[in-house]
């Protein structure tokens, strides 16, 4: 072996979740979480399914749009830092495996549809007499039990039941989802907090552990803003606003602008309406854009908290788009800030790679492949923990790359086991 | 009462015991702080009179009337806390606050930078005070670099951190999320990496410091977004209700007037979405064949699904058996929105409704889960919460009460936490140090 390759995963012993272990069986709801606790420390072992491995691998887009089992960055980006076994869950010998795995587990973090979790050894009951002190952790769509419980949900699917697709969207086309998966994202991180809660009751509790029944419904439901208690105390629906926002169910003013260069968000019309506007309209006016908006009546008006007609609000609105249509969205941002109004640019997934504050806080990390001989830009620290850091433990693994790692150093199995269990498609 | 048989001692709460000082305001901080005290924390929002949390200020009110302790955004991310007032800017004040931590185990705030170490709350101050705090601190930009003093809410932090690029259609502007978005994904980071120092000084009696930027947590929402730049220089973009990978993939309208998605992101979805369509003839083209082949024809497989929908849903009012005018042969099946989505999922369809706060109150799923907590708050009556999305089986969290009136519990925090004396507490009062 090349002395000089990196191991994969890098160890990191001074992470808060050192010493713990986590077998992972998620699909598209589990993966980002466990990848987090893996690089709070915890040792995240990916059962996959012998031969073509997890299905989250033929996930788009591909490096260099070459698809395979070990080219997609999906894979890369939510499998990072986790170690990899395939084991086929059913086959009673893989079921065994897996057991000896579970005893030597602090959490199991699985997918499955409900009902369908005790065929594959994975179900509670089973867990926990191979490991009573075992978290089991148990992402669905709308939970293990209910009315919906059996239904198939994708990403759409939660952002739909789940409430947040009817207040995003707009009044003439429609609700829309947000094309990066936020059900699936949502419920990966509320899982977590799940995971992390019932690792801390184990604790205090003697050492017991439970199930942690996670809905991806429940967890969208979270987001909808304060739209649920706009329900319960006005009786409003809130519905998607296009360039607009909503505030307790009224729509309330325009807070996208087009820039020469993009777009800016920027609430309450820019600030040029609420008790802070004066700052704005000055800017406007020194640029000799104020369209009349200076005059002491507008002043008054804008700063003084009362409703506008709809027809000065329009002009209000009209105003700041004309002000921002010829300038650049940054230079915009800055002057912005500098009068005390909370703008940002509406950025793009090159200006985030490119943004100035990422840099100054060193925010990115540079991946080694060393499989391809190249280093990539991933996203870095979500949380800075100054005693215990958050770690980028290297790239994704391979199929089965770990398979000797763990079954013979960490299970006892031999070589000649190993042989054995691969040829009967267990491993 | 006492005629139950004797139990098993009951479990602790996850977090019983630990005490929590809470100068978090707006919604991420006191979301993280909301995820402890459901799960037993004794967490003191600390507030001032003088200085309002923004989200009291907010509706919705009752009877649209604003009110400092009848908001019912404020409520809602407040569940099962304590709350008190100190004038900061009293004499006295920063250093009740102070005396307080001594006693609590976390500080969470969400202040612009250098706001908490003007009144003497900053970590190394605190250590002094307690040695194994935990602190995390939660603006927007982080606490260093030249935006960390940039002012902003959610809305216009999912706008820097790529959720508005990628909402809206692919032939439209960068729409918002009809939410603050990263108000309501953020919170869940922090609270992993709070949980996870918590467990980590449970294990070795040492406490840290968290800087944690909303921006730079938000980032890793945005699935492959970065990397297919980063890799492959290639900027993903919004697709309507489209999918990278799937199609169909879509909202069509029934003829309530409501919305149902479909998603077949598998072949088993198509042919039961084939099945449960009856199979028209469009559906088995051999250019409908392969995954790859429908999203290069998606639109015109919208196009003929928003036919179906227009054709086969119909109004609760109308019959479910109707005879087309004109066509000759038996009448047709037509099904309520309800009943699309039944039939779709008996043929193993991803698909849903999108639903309206108002569906997703009377949902059956929701109320089986018991997803929403009823709590009677002083001021604006018996008020719907929510829960967290996992329940835990042993240990699962509980809605222990409605969220705190401003400076509610300054005497029972001051007294039997601090130790004040009766005389002490009276003057401080009169002092106006509780403002």
């Amino acid at each position: 072996m090349n002395p000089e390759r990196p191991p994969v995963p890098l160890p990191h012993p001074a992470g808060p979740l050192a010493g713990y272990r986590v077998l992972d069986l998620a699909d598209e709801k589990g993966q980002l979480g466990t990848r987090l606790l893996a690089e709070l420390g915890a040792d995240v072992i990916k059962i996959e399914p012998p031969r073509d491995g997890d299905p989250a691998r033929q996930h788009a887009p591909f490096y260099r749009n070459e698809t395979g089992a070990e080219t997609s960055l999906y894979w890369w980006v939510m499998n990072a830092g986790k170690r990899s076994v395939t084991l086929q869950l059913k086959l009673e010998a893989g079921r065994e495996l897996f057991h000896r795995l579970v005893a030597i587990s602090d959490i199991v973090v699985e997918t499955s549809m409900p009902g369908e979790s005790a065929a594959l050894g994975l179900d509670y009951e089973t867990v926990a007499r191979v490991n009573p002190a075992a978290i089991l952790v148990s992402i669905t769509g709308f939970g293990q039990d209910g009315p919906y419980a059996r239904w198939h949900a994708t990403d759409i699917v939660g952002a739909a039941m789940g409430g947040l697709m009817y207040l995003n969207g707009d009044p003439e086309r429609g609700p829309v989802r947000t094309t990066v998966p936020q059900a699936y994202t949502q419920v990966n991180v509320q899982a977590m907090v799940g995971a992390l809660t019932a690792l801390y009751a184990r604790a205090v509790n003697g050492g017991i552990g439970q199930h942690v029944d996670v809905s991806m419904q429940e967890a969208v439901a979270n987001a909808m803003d304060n739209a649920q208690q706009t329900w319960d105390i006005r009786r409003v629906n809130a519905s998607g606003p296009g360039l607009y926002r909503n505030t307790a169910g009224i729509r309330s003013a325009r807070y996208l602008f087009e820039t020469a260069d993009g777009w800016v968000a920027a609430l309450q019309a820019g600030g040029l309406i609420g008790l802070q506007a004066n700052a704005i309209i000055d800017w406007l006016a020194e640029h000799g854009e104020a369209r009349g908006l200076d005059a002491p009546e507008w002043r008054q008006k804008l700063t003084s908290l009362q409703p506008l007609s709809p027809e000065e609000r329009e002009y209000v609105e009209e105003t700041m788009a004309a002000f921002c249509r010829t300038r650049q969205k940054e230079e915009l941002v800055a002057e912005a800030q500098r009068r005390g109004a909370g703008w940002a640019p509406v950025f793009s997934p090159r200006e985030i790679v490119e943004s100035k504050q990422l840099a100054a806080r060193d925010y990115w990390v540079r991946v080694h492949h060393e499989d391809l001989g190249e280093s990539f830009t991933y996203p870095g620290a979500p949380f800075r923990l100054a005693a215990t850091p958050w770690m980028q433990r290297g790239r994704a693994p391979h199929i089965g790359e770990h398979n000797e790692e763990i079954y013979c150093g960490l299970l006892g199995l031999q070589p000649q086991d190993l042989r054995r269990l691969r040829l009967r498609m267990v491993i | 009462m006492t005629s139950e048989p004797p139990t098993e001692p009951a479990l602790k709460k996850p977090f019983e015991g630990i005490r929590v000082a809470d100068f978090a305001w707006v919604g991420v901080g006191p979301l993280v702080s909301k995820y402890l005290a459901d799960h037993g924390a004794e967490v003191i929002r600390i507030e001032s009179a003088t200085y309002p949390e923004t989200l009291r200020r907010v509706g919705p009110f009752v009877n649209d009337t604003p009110h400092i302790d009848g908001s019912g955004y404020f409520a809602n991310f407040n569940s099962s806390k304590l709350g008190i007032s100190v004038n900061f800017k009293h004499p006295r004040g920063p250093e009740l606050v102070r005396r307080l931590i001594a006693h609590c185990d976390v500080v969470t705030e969400s202040y612009t930078p250098g706001t908490m170490a003007r009144f003497g709350f900053d970590y190394e101050t605190l250590r002094g005070i307690r040695p194994d705090i935990i602190m995390i601190s939660m603006p927007l930009y982080g606490q260093t670099g030249p935006w960390a003093h940039y002012a902003g809410y959610g809305h216009v932090l999912q706008a820097a951190a790529g959720f508005n690029h990628f909402t809206g259609w692919e032939d439209g502007p960068p729409l918002g999320t009809g939410v603050a978005y990263t108000d309501f994904l953020v919170p869940h980071f922090a609270a992993i990496a709070l949980i996870a120092a918590l467990d980590y000084r449970r294990r070795t009696g040492q406490g840290q410091y968290i800087d944690f930027s909303q921006f730079e947590a938000a980032i890793h929402g945005l699935w492959t977004a970065i990397l297919d730049w980063t890799v492959n220089g290639h900027e993903q973009t919004r697709l309507g209700n489209h999918d990278l990978e799937a199609a169909p993939h879509n909202a069509y309208r029934c003829r309530d007037g409501r919305w149902v998605v479909i998603a077949c992101e598998t072949e088993k979805h198509w042919e039961g979405l084939k099945a449960a369509l009856g199979r028209p003839e469009w559906c088995d083209m051999e250019r409908m064949r392969r995954r790859w082949q429908r999203i290069n024809e998606q639109k015109e497989i919208d196009r003929h699904l928003s036919f179906w929908f227009e054709d086969f849903t119909r109004l609760p009012t109308e019959s479910a058996l109707q005879v087309e005018e004109g066509v000759e042969g038996p009448p047709v099946r037509k099904y309520t929105t309800e009943e699309v989505v039944q039939l779709f999922q008996s043929f193993g369809v991803p698909c849903g409704i999108v639903q309206s706060p108002e569906e997703m109150h009377a949902d059956p799923q929701l109320a089986h889960r018991h997803h929403y907590w009823k709590l009677e708050h002083p001021v604006m009556g018996l008020r719907t919460y929510d829960s967290p999305a996992f329940k835990l089986s042993k240990t699962p969290a509980e809605l222990t009460r409605p969220a705190p009136l401003l400076g509610e519990h300054n005497e029972y925090v001051f007294r039997e936490i601090v130790g004040l004396s009766e005389d002490e507490y009276v003057d401080l009062l009169a002092e106006g140090v509780f403002e």
